[in-house]
């Protein structure tokens, strides 16, 4: 016993003098950019509560755009292959949630779990046929499946035909603000993770040179089909968010303008890095909610003409311009 | 038994041409095979068969016995074959080290961080990039980057490599200091090679047999020495250059 017990307690010592220092240093290799939306996220997490129904609306929106723009970065901006259709993943998760909640009478929750996994399965169904494609035509192959997605689900009856689903689950704003918060950061977790390592390290050769990629012995198909599977899985599910927060799922979750506000955002952001697509989620969202809001039709114009400026004069968009002007900041700017 | 990259009777038909019209041939491992022939013979598409980078339309590549000709690409790299290309393809946005790190961690499958370390080390002297490793791909000239091809196809770990004009648009004195470099390496390490090459004083110093393509078909086998005086080979492709030769 005197043995059992002095081991227990050694164990205990070491726990104690350990898991501190192990915790700091689990934080101190995440990076400054991870530390520091990691901050943002808690400041975010920890508002909750205290938070203006006005307040709420509003991040609401912006968490379900930085959640679509993160979505994006983990195929177009890792890969460099354009998804025009991302909108597809992100309408369908709108409809199996509405669905769900509608014909099933599922919780809101469980319905986003399930938009997300309808999004991943499209996109796994999607991706097996279009990322055999490169450049131009997998961007027109998505563009197709988008236009079609709009016909499919207006054609349907079980979904309303064209008249979409309605459906009233009372004030749950809290919860959807959570559960977009929750997205939200097990995405930039996910980036953060696929952007280190091993898989960091084939995704960097496959975007600099596929072919190449394949003859250093990178699985590349594999590659592309679990980042666009992640990715349709958390754009469903952050459309699915969308469509309880609005209590209403349209054809026109279709619209290919959503595709094109999620390109935008990490075009201007800066593809494939940690905080662009937040920077571009604030730069594209925050004007929508505020300023733009007293020209509903310049939007579009707004925002076309940032990313063809940006595209032009700026590729990397935001941060790729700083990391390339500031290397001192390439430390802290990811 | 040492092992072995066998091809039989391999045809490719692009449409309504046929690059490659029943071409075989072997290598054992240590052993440098020279691929030679005129402009459009099918060496290229021979390279790309072999490594699994295109289907034949019949025929069939072996390693060791084993069907390679269906696999893809990444995966024939994993069973011990790899090719560098003609033009080089590095990864520009990382640096020489990180290039092929890529390659013995994907194509050599090592795990753990210090091998890793030390395999890519090991290569980067080999092919005297030590230097160089820290420098971003982009920033190599055009020899460094053949050397750089030829470093991450040795990182991969393959037992053959597949090497597409690693000589060619290079100065006399960098064909020589190359030359040199690959049968210094090839001695130590002891792969078996492919080696497609233009320059002809670079094949007939490599390699220990040669192998003639002509449209598609294999014209003659043998020695540098006999096959330099094989009489269809000096016309099909030797002929200028065997005619103003000073012998």
């Amino acid at each position: 016993m005197r043995i059992i017990g002095s081991v227990w307690f050694r164990f205990r010592e070491m726990r104690l003098r350990t898991l501190p220092s192990t915790l700091w240093k689990g934080w101190r290799s995440l990076g400054p950019t991870a530390q520091g939306l990691g901050i943002v996220l808690a400041v975010l997490g920890g508002l909750g509560p205290v938070l203006p129904v006005a307040l709420f609306v509003f991040l609401i929106l912006f968490m379900i755009y930085a959640a679509w723009a993160y979505s994006i970065n983990l195929i177009t901006g890792m890969t460099g292959y354009v998804s025009f259709g991302h909108v597809v993943f992100a309408g369908a998760g709108a409809y199996a949630l509405a669905y769900g909640v509608t014909a099933w009478g599922i919780h809101p929750l469980a319905g986003v779990v399930a938009a997300g996994l309808t999004g991943a399965l499209l996109a796994l169904g999607v991706g097996v046929v279009t990322l055999r494609l490169r450049g131009a035509y997998f961007a027109i192959a998505t563009l197709v499946t988008a236009l079609a997605a709009v016909y499919i689900v207006s054609g349907t009856p079980a979904l309303g035909d064209g008249s979409g689903i309605r459906f009233y689950l009372g004030f749950q704003i809290g919860t959807q603000y959570y559960a977009i918060w929750t997205l939200l950061a097990s995405e930039i977790a996910l980036t953060w993770w696929v952007t280190r390592g091993r898989i960091g390290l084939g995704l960097r050769a496959l975007r600099d040179d596929e072919d190449a990629a394949r003859a250093v012995g990178i699985n590349v198909p594999r590659l592309k089909l679990f980042l666009y599977v992640l990715s349709g899985g958390f754009a469903g599910a952050a459309g699915s968010v969308f469509t309880w927060f609005n209590s209403s799922a349209f054809p026109d979750a279709f619209q290919l303008a959503y595709s094109l506000d999620m390109l935008a955002m990490i075009i201007i952001g800066g593809m494939g890095t940690l905080s662009g697509p937040w920077i571009g989620a604030v730069v594209v969202n925050v004007p929508r909610q505020t300023l733009l809001k007293l020209l509903p039709q310049g939007q579009p114009i707004v925002i076309g003409l940032l990313v063809i400026l940006i595209a032009l004069f700026l590729p990397g968009g935001i941060v790729g311009i700083i990391r390339k002007y500031i290397p001192e900041a390439r430390r802290y700017l990811e | 038994m040492t092992a072995r990259l066998k091809a039989e009777a391999v045809v490719k038909r692009f449409g309504g041409v046929t690059a490659l019209d029943g071409v075989s041939l072997e290598v054992s491992q240590g052993a440098v095979l020279g691929l030679i022939g005129p402009n459009g013979s099918g060496k290229t598409t021979l390279l790309n068969v072999l490594s699994g980078t295109i289907r034949p339309t019949s025929g069939h590549v072996f390693l060791d016995g084993e069907r390679i000709d269906r696999m893809p690409a990444y995966r024939v790299v994993r069973a011990g074959v790899a090719k560098t290309h003609q033009i080089p393809k590095p990864f520009h946005g990382m640096t020489v080290r990180e290039n092929v790190t890529a390659a013995a961690t994907f194509g050599a499958g090592l795990r753990e961080g210090a091998r890793v370390r030390d395999e890519v080390g090991r290569v980067l002297r080999l092919v005297e990039l030590e230097p160089r490793a820290d420098v971003p791909a982009s920033a190599l000239t055009v020899q460094e980057k053949k050397r750089l091809e030829f470093a991450r196809a040795l990182a991969t770990g393959a037992r053959f490599l597949l090497l597409d004009e690693i000589f060619a648009g290079l100065s006399p004195e960098e064909v020589r200091a190359s030359i040199e470099v690959f049968r210094r390496v090839q001695a130590e390490l002891g792969f078996g090679a492919v080696v497609v090459e233009h320059v002809m004083r670079a094949v007939l110093s490599v390699a220990h047999r040669v192998l003639v393509l002509e449209e598609g078909r294999s014209i003659a086998e043998g020695t540098p020495q006999e096959v330099v005086r094989d009489p269809a080979v000096v016309e099909a492709y030797l002929g200028q250059e065997a005619a103003r030769a000073p012998t």
